[in-house]
């Protein structure tokens, strides 16, 4: 039985993918009636799953595509011509065709109450007008399944033969009838024990007799087959399609999508670890400068990284499909809702070799199916109206795909009415969605974005095709789920053009980092429209919100500290670095007060309990293997509408208190030996500084994260534990200390020391003895004391 | 080297068959890992423990609860950090030499939690466990009994509760 399963899921693997072409071909056989190649395509797909059908006991599938085949034969024949009435019948047939596979899928069986293929097959039998030819093959059908599987795959080898004969050697001719009786006969014994393996379990004896002879006389003879080329070819159909390119379908393998995920992760470790990997050469790379082993060094982690990065497209390439999968949908789509709404619309789709994630592709057909629908009912107008417009009466569609830098672009441009960015706005503003000044700042381009918003719809009238309020908000949301971009451009009266904008893959993503006070976070670069750098006075404030004038947009200007509630501690600087985002249809400016650089990231997910945080998609482990938050710019940019409502950006930084004289300040002075220590208070307490001591650079490390009110250091470079340079490294880590006056106090004096000290970030450099006014002068003026 | 190892292989057969002679005895013995939070003991089951590490970097995650410290990385994986301290709320102290993460498996997931400092693993005779004092007070509900152990009271936590939200 588990034999069956097998042959079960590989004949519905293979249906459905045989169904999906079918609905193309189907509906560019209605255009071109004549097509015999066509034909036969649809013909041998129909003949393919009747015949695996009738093998796997489908009945009901069987007869419906029994009926379907008859029709098709007789088209192809030139019996009948393919009217559009005709046509309806047949793609009605083929969705049921589909239900019932779907329902096989499910529930393993044909047979059930909720479709019923009567009406379909008496309309089918109709047109074939009932001639004798179907009801014999009907009797045949009934009488014995054995004894017509072997017809069928008879005559399809015959088929086959004939179909390659023109191209073929006759070498080659024979070298191929040999390999396919070899085959068929082999086929046979396989499929033979199945059948004997069922039939001893239903002990059905006489049908086993029955059977036996007739299948063994089979393979051994070859010839009688060429006799009976007119019964109808079955099973062997699907073969005579891949046999035809039989080099490249043995070039594909199917593979469990797990085993794929399962490599895309480890690839991540891959990427994680070279990450850190070129970290610790720039760590190496710094200390020990000149040496020779940096060169080799540098060969080996530059071969790594160029490797691994190839691995990881490659196998980012194994995850690829062509979106063509989801376009061949469409010319079906267009179809039956041309016919619908009595327009007459032509689509023409480009680039559908275009390659994306599976992920993407199984997520990107819903919202580009509505969309396409959008553009027929709202964008193509009647054929009169066109007329009138002085366009053609046939409307274009047109779906185009294709790659740009990262992301991959899906275009849909109709030459219909086009929209009216004003005609939008005041929609919008019956409605209540914008405000009258918000209709007043908006650029075209808002305006169009508005038929994203939830609520909107402008069709005047509703069709059960679209207008129902639902449908752009949500294909937006979709698009966004996959972190992806929606862009519109329409001229009244020339049509719309609809642009989608998504990234290649989800799992590594490039990222720019950007730092929020000292925590980082990782953007998607997907999402990243520009960086601009801005001084304060390039902020205005609008209805007590601070937004952005960038050359002809305004943005709303939102600090990302205050989006994650992060505790301010730096203080505000002369110029302000402003992320510019962009998802969907909206913009948002994210103040963020450091940009750290561009890299490549693997997406961890936070796991089952931090799972759903706002604003946060993941999780990255960085070169140094710290963890850094990846930002989900959707969510964030909703958070940052409501940050925006309620925060000024300028007004939000905390103003520190202003100190005047050494009483305001706090110096921590960092020696191990007791007596320096001493020497220093002594030299510059006199003055009103509060003093704070430690013995060691980790001890002052950690007085000065805990106690945010050190003004300056003083430090000696000898000590245990951490010596003064790793220590002002250390500190200078911290953007809040990047700052802080340190002032190296020792008794190193060459000149190399003193280099390494400003190399580490120290702001001076005291070498003892020193006199008790020297170092204050030095600390004052450091603090800018006068 | 090798004698040493002999050794250890021995004593470590005597102690599981002292163990085994012990629970063949009483079946109803757990295992447990004994650990300080403020001035409290408490215990998990040993077989619920991953492994205890030392307090590594973490990175702070916004809208979470206070005593979810963030993320922290162990090995390749990102593992939520909660602070037991503030979870019962106990006196906080500074991270010194004592403190620890234990990383312990929570249903499916894993997760890091800050203690103080470890006591010991203990071997505790499932009958002479109390049940948890019969109160309504939120934080009891994570008690999954009590034990004693010479002169010291040891609070047994349920487990799969650790991870629930307060809000839940």
């Amino acid at each position: 039985m588990d034999e069956m399963q097998e042959i079960m899921e590989d004949f519905l693997v293979e249906a459905f993918e045989m169904i999906e072409q079918l609905d193309q071909d189907l509906v560019e056989l209605e255009s071109n009636p004549d097509d015999l190649e066509l034909l036969n395509k649809i013909f041998r797909v129909a003949h393919t799953i009747k015949g695996s059908g009738s093998f796997l006991n489908l009945d009901v599938l069987t007869r419906l595509t029994h009926h379907m085949e008859d029709i098709l034969n007789k088209a192809r024949k030139g019996e009948l011509k393919i009217t559009p009435d005709i046509m309806d019948v047949i793609l009605e047939s083929v969705d049921m065709m589909k239900a019932l596979l779907e329902n096989i899928r499910d529930n393993g069986t044909d047979v059930t109450d909720d479709i019923d293929i009567e009406p379909v097959v008496v309309k089918l039998d109709a047109i074939s007008q009932g001639k004798n030819l179907s009801e014999v093959s009907e009797a045949n059908n009934d009488s014995s399944n054995s004894q017509k599987e072997e017809t069928v795959e008879v005559a399809a080898e015959d088929e086959l033969t004939e179909e390659d004969y023109a191209n073929m050697s006759p070498e080659e001719i024979e070298a191929e009838i040999e390999r396919l009786i070899q085959k068929r006969a082999e086929e046979d014994r396989a499929r033979r024990e199945a059948k004997k393996k069922q039939q001893s379990e239903n002990k059905n004896e006489s049908n086993d007799a029955k059977e036996e002879p007739k299948k063994e006389s089979k393979p051994e003879t070859p010839a009688p087959v060429e006799s009976k080329p007119k019964t109808a070819p079955k099973q062997e159909a699907k073969k005579s399609v891949p046999a035809k390119k039989v080099s490249t379908v043995e070039q594909t393998i199917r593979v469990d999508v797990n085993r794929l995920d399962n490599l895309m992760n480890l690839i991540g470790e891959l990427v994680l670890s070279k990450n850190r990997l070129i970290k610790i050469y720039n760590d190496v790379e710094e200390r020990y400068e000149g040496e020779h082993f940096l060169d080799e060094l540098n060969q080996v982690v530059s071969s790594i990284s160029i490797v691994t990065t190839d691995l990881q497209i490659a196998v980012m390439k194994t995850r690829m499909l062509q979106i063509g999968k989801v376009f061949n949908k469409f010319p079906r789509v267009i179809r039956d809702l041309s016919r619908e709404l009595g327009k007459k619309v032509n689509l023409i789709i480009k680039g559908e070799d275009t390659e994306l994630d599976k992920s993407i592709i199984e997520e990107i057909g819903d919202p580009l199916m509505h969309m396409i629908r959008n553009s027929v009912d709202h964008g193509i107008e009647p054929p009169e109206e066109r007329v009138k417009v002085g366009k053609p009466e046939v409307g274009t569609v047109e779906l185009k795909a294709y790659n740009e830098g990262n992301q991959i672009v899906i275009e849909i441009a109709d030459d219909g009415k086009g929209m009216d960015p004003e005609v939008l706005k005041q929609k919008a503003l019956e409605k209540g969605i914008i405000s009258e000044k918000e209709a007043d700042m908006m650029s075209d381009k808002e305006a169009f974005m508005l038929i994203f918003k939830a609520g909107f719809s402008t069709a005047a009238k509703v069709t059960n095709v679209s207008g129902r309020g639902v449908g752009m908000d949500v294909v937006k949301t979709n698009v966004e789920k996959l972190n992806g971009i929606i862009e519109v451009d329409s001229t009244p009266g020339k049509g719309s053009v609809f642009k989608i904008k998504i990234p290649l893959t989800l799992a590594i993503i490039q990222a720019l980092l950007v730092s929020a006070q000292e925590e980082l976070f990782a953007v998607p670069l997907a999402n990243v429209i520009e960086t601009v750098r801005i001084t304060l006075e390039d902020i205005s404030t609008v209805e007590g919100k601070s937004v952005l004038k960038l050359r002809d947009e305004v943005l709303p200007l939102v600090n990302m500290s205050d989006i994650f509630k992060i505790e301010k501690i730096l203080g505000i600087n002369q110029y302000l670095y402003v992320v510019v985002l962009g998802v969907g249809a909206s913009k948002v400016g994210l103040i963020v007060d450091g940009l750290i650089g561009q890299e490549e990231i693997v997406i961890k997910s936070l796991g089952e309990y931090l799972k759903g945080i706002k604003g946060i998609a993941g999780a990255t482990i960085r070169g140094d293997g710290k963890v850094t938050l990846i930002v989900d710019v959707a969510a964030l940019m909703k958070l940052a509408k409501d940050t925006h409502s309620k925060t000024v950006v300028t007004a939000s930084v905390k103003t520190k208190k202003k100190k005047e004289k050494p009483e305001d300040y706090v110096i921590l002075v960092v020696d191990d030996s007791n007596t320096d220590r001493k020497i220093m208070k002594k030299s510059i307490e006199p003055l009103g500084f509060t003093i704070k001591e430690a013995t060691n650079g980790e001890e002052a490390l950690n007085i000065l994260k805990n106690d945010s009110n050190i003004d300056a250091a003083l430090v000696d470079i000898e000590m245990p534990k951490m010596d003064g340079y790793t220590l002002a490294q250390e500190i200078r880590k911290y953007n809040r200390f990047k700052n802080l006056p340190l002032i190296a106090v020792t008794s190193r004096t060459t000149k190399s020391d003193r280099v390494r000290g400003v190399e580490v970030g120290m702001n001076e450099y005291i070498t003892k003895p020193y006199t008790p006014e020297y170092l204050a002068n030095v600390l004052k003026r450091n603090l800018k004391l006068s | 080297m090798s004698n040493q190892l002999e050794n250890v292989i021995k004593q470590q057969q005597e102690q599981t068959d002292n163990l085994s002679n012990t629970e063949q005895k009483d079946e109803n013995v757990v295992q447990l890992v004994g650990f300080i939070v403020g001035n409290e003991e408490f215990a998990v089951p040993i077989l619920s423990i991953q492994e205890i590490i030392k307090p590594i970097e973490w990175t702070k995650v916004p809208f979470t609860d206070d005593y979810v410290l963030g993320v922290f990385n162990l090995r390749g994986n990102v593992l939520p950090l909660i602070d037991l301290r503030k979870k019962f709320n106990a006196p906080q102290s500074e991270f010194d030499d004592d403190v620890r993460f234990i990383v312990i498996k929570v249903g499916e997931e894993l997760a890091g939690f800050v203690i103080d400092r470890l006591t010991e693993a203990l071997r505790i005779n499932g009958n002479t466990i109390l049940p948890p004092p019969d109160t309504s007070m939120e934080r009891d509900a994570i008690i999954e009994g009590i034990a004693r152990k010479d002169d010291r009271i040891i609070t047994i936590l349920k487990i799969n509760l650790l991870l629930k939200t307060d809000n839940e």
